[in-house]
């Protein structure tokens, strides 16, 4: 899908800007004063050099991504003589910023994109608008996979770097199923299964928590649609693009919603999930009020948080969508760095990015998170929190989030958001699919 | 074809300052010297981005530096013919209307029980405006965690014997708005207590003793003489209160990040999301252009409305 880019441009004129003065004083007394980005992650300063040989690289990462970097930074810094100035926050925040500082000029050398066309701080969008520099040249480009490069290209360039690969796991309260000698479901019907037991013991078999921004709702329909829809049908992104099918014509998504609903209707969620809060949902199967919860493996370190025993409280398994288990697919997500066009150590940025291709580099990453390697370099994970889904990997059993290549962001918003009211009843099925194929049609911006 | 030119000068531009030395300020300007640097840094600050965020308005800026388009009214009809902006709109004047009532009420009620010469009167006072000293937010979390379906609240009911009033708070799309309306009042009704404890000390105390010697009982002296004279505060109270809750932001997006659904959303919260998560930043402007003239205008019907009922002492 190639972006929208060639309609006559406007250019604010003395006329516009008198018909904004019509408005500043009404926009002064609301406090509506333009918007101003305030976030202090920016440029990389006075002090950056030019070259891998020195200066210093700015980067605006995710926490996560900080705690992976961390072990690398004086290596990298003794390595290159590139200093790393690093600034970290929530992928939310960052999401929100990160277009307000390139468009203000302050945006990083290095920072964190989402992939595909996920959100408007994506690589497709930004590569695809010029903010991105194209690393297509670099040594570690060769070694992104299928999968992941049709996330970080754009009309076969890559703007993105793969730092490593998430995954959407099933997490299992270990003492609750020894206690109720439960075993870990391979298909739905065994999904269903080990729920009423755990529903029966009185317990709440799976802990969703829905409040704020529903954010979880979404993991649900990324693994029920890998493997209901997209494992039989691999060019499902392709066909919707050309308007063959959408979500209301495919039949997939509307069973993936049932299935969704299934579990609600059956008991097996958080009672009051919509008032529930992630970090409570989360809280409930660690302490052992609920026996399952579904995360992003590198979600699982903040779960051992809130149990007395840690990680060996829990397991992890690749949630089940349908009847013959050797069909279900895991859903990854890789996580992405890209270059500013503008950065001011290009150089620097991209020697930043070869370290940390090394095969070594990205095993350290990859265990400092417990997260699945990014490129494939041969790099082996010896996290024993990942060992119950390695083979999945292993066997290439694993699929994009379905979200990656839709057109833009608002189709996940309008899921998100939408389908709170689908989980209280006040939407149907077919009226999500329908608001989630009108955003689609607006493609990307 | 020619032209009259008018060459007459004037002589206060032309002729000496009144204090005869050019140059110089005059004592009348030197005010408006003073008020320069703050008019300027004010300028900077917030006529410039106000400004252009109105042009804004008229655009399809993504809040990328690229390709901005001009889209005439575009962003204001998509306003009124989206099903969540009207809903927004709707849930925005909900939350205005009822919490300036309610707090309204509230707080004049708290102020008249205070105004008493109660030992324990300041501890009271300062219990009940406490809440509006602290962050919104940190309001917000607080409740959030008191109103869980199985948090402190519905604890306390169930344990009172109290089953059928426990509720998912903020899960439930039909109550989720007034929860946070109460929210609000709760945390605010302090401030609008202050500004009446403020106006009642301003009111003459013979007036109400005139009124007790000529048999008027308390209440008559409350609606008679006391309410009518806090018309001044009540001016105050109730365009403050107005304002903020027509602009209301921080707890909904704390609380409930506008859910479920778009239960609890505000113009406010889609203009935030709009901008920093859709990347519509022209859209959002004008969404707060179109915030800002309803809160212009409800305030300007409001005083205009509450100053038909004000009387001179």
């Amino acid at each position: 899908m190639s972006p929208i880019t060639s309609e006559p441009r406007f250019t604010p004129s003395r006329r516009a800007l008198l018909l904004g003065g019509a408005g500043f004083g009404a926009l002064t007394l609301a406090g509506c004063g333009g918007f101003v980005n305030d976030d202090d992650g920016g440029g990389s300063g006075a002090e950056s050099g030019s070259g891998a040989g020195g200066g210093t690289v700015s980067a605006y990462l995710s926490t996560e991504q900080n705690t992976g970097i961390e072990p690398l930074v004086e290596p990298f810094t003794a390595d290159s003589g590139v200093e790393l100035d690093i600034t970290s926050v929530a992928v939310p925040d960052m999401n929100q910023q990160l277009a307000v500082q390139l468009s203000s000029g302050t945006a990083a050398d290095i920072f964190r994109v989402s992939p595909g066309y996920s959100s408007n701080v994506a690589a497709g969008v930004l590569g695809s608008g010029g903010d991105l520099l194209d690393l297509s040249d670099a040594a570690w480009a060769a070694s992104i996979d299928d999968g992941t490069r049709a996330l970080s290209d754009v009309d076969g360039k890559t703007f993105a770097f793969p730092v490593a690969r998430n995954s959407l796991v099933l997490a299992y309260n270990l003492a609750v199923f020894d206690e109720l000698g439960l075993e870990p479901p391979t298909t739905w019907t065994e999904l269903l299964d080990v729920c009423q037991a755990l529903t029966d013991s009185g317990r709440t078999a799976i802990s969703h928590g829905l409040s704020g921004g529903a954010i979880y709702l979404q993991f649900y329909v990324y693994i029920l649609a890998g493997t209901l829809l997209y494992g039989p049908n691999p060019d499902l992104d392709a066909q919707m693009r050309a308007g063959e099918t959408s979500f209301t014509d495919e039949p997939g998504w509307t069973e993936v919603f049932t299935k969704y609903l299934e579990l609600r209707d059956k008991g097996y969620f958080t009672e009051g999930a919509l008032g529930v809060s992630p970090d409570q949902a989360m809280q409930d199967l660690a302490t052992g009020v609920a026996g399952m919860t579904v995360l992003t493996n590198s979600g699982l370190p903040a779960l051992y948080e809130y149990s007395e025993t840690g990680a060996e409280a829990f397991s992890i398994l690749a949630m089940p969508a349908g009847d013959d288990a050797e069909a279900t697919l895991m859903p990854t997500a890789p996580d992405f760095l890209a270059v500013n066009a503008a950065a001011t150590n290009p150089d620097g940025a991209r020697a930043l990015l070869e370290f940390l291709a090394e095969p070594a580099n990205v095993e350290t990453y990859a265990n400092a998170l417990a997260v699945l390697p990014g490129l494939d370099v041969g790099a082996q994970v010896d996290n024993p929190a990942l060992e119950p889904v390695l083979p999945l990997v292993d066997a290439g059993r694993t699929v994009s989030y379905a979200n990656y290549l839709w057109p833009n962001g608002d189709v996940q918003q309008t899921m998100l958001q939408s389908g709170q009211q689908l989980y209280a009843d006040e939407i149907t099925i077919a009226d999500l699919l329908a608001q989630m194929d009108a955003e689609y049609a607006k493609g990307t911006p | 074809m020619t032209s009259a030119v008018t060459t007459a000068t004037s002589p206060r531009t032309t002729g000496p300052t009144p204090s005869g030395r050019k140059g110089r300020l005059t004592p009348g300007g030197v005010p408006y010297a003073l008020l320069l640097p703050a008019f300027v840094l004010y300028a900077m600050v917030v006529l410039y981005p106000t400004l252009s965020g109105a042009v804004y308005a008229f655009t399809d800026w993504t809040g990328r530096a690229d390709g901005t388009k001009f889209v005439g009214w575009a962003n204001f009809a998509e306003i009124f013919s989206d099903v969540a902006a009207r809903s927004a709109l709707r849930n925005s004047l909900v939350i205005a209307v009822s919490v300036t009532v309610v707090q309204t009420l509230v707080g004049l009620a708290l102020a008249l029980a205070l105004h008493t010469s109660l030992v324990t009167r300041n501890v009271l006072r300062t219990l009940f405006f406490a809440p509006a000293l602290l962050p919104p937010v940190i309001i917000a979390f607080l409740w959030t965690f008191i109103l869980t379906p199985q948090g402190p609240l519905n604890t306390v009911l169930r344990g009172l014997g109290l089953d059928f009033l426990a509720q998912n708070w903020l899960g439930d799309s039909s109550l989720a708005l007034w929860t946070v309306i109460g929210v609000v009042i709760w945390q605010s009704a302090g401030l609008t207590m202050v500004i009446y404890l403020a106006g009642l000390q301003g009111i003459p105390t013979e007036l109400n003793e005139s009124a007790a010697l000529d048999g008027a009982s308390w209440w008559q002296r409350t609606r008679l003489v006391t309410v009518p004279l806090l018309i001044p505060a009540t001016t105050v109270a109730m365009s403050l209160t107005l304002i903020s809750s027509l602009k209301l932001f921080d707890q909904v997006f704390a609380m409930t990040g506008g859910g479920p659904g778009y239960a609890t959303e505000t113009l406010s919260v889609i203009m935030y999301k709009e901008a920093f998560v859709s990347g519509r930043f022209g859209y959002s402007t004008a969404i707060a252009l179109v915030l800002t003239m309803i809160v212009f205008a409800f305030t300007m019907v409001q005083l205009g409305a509450l100053r038909r009922f004000d009387v001179d002492r």
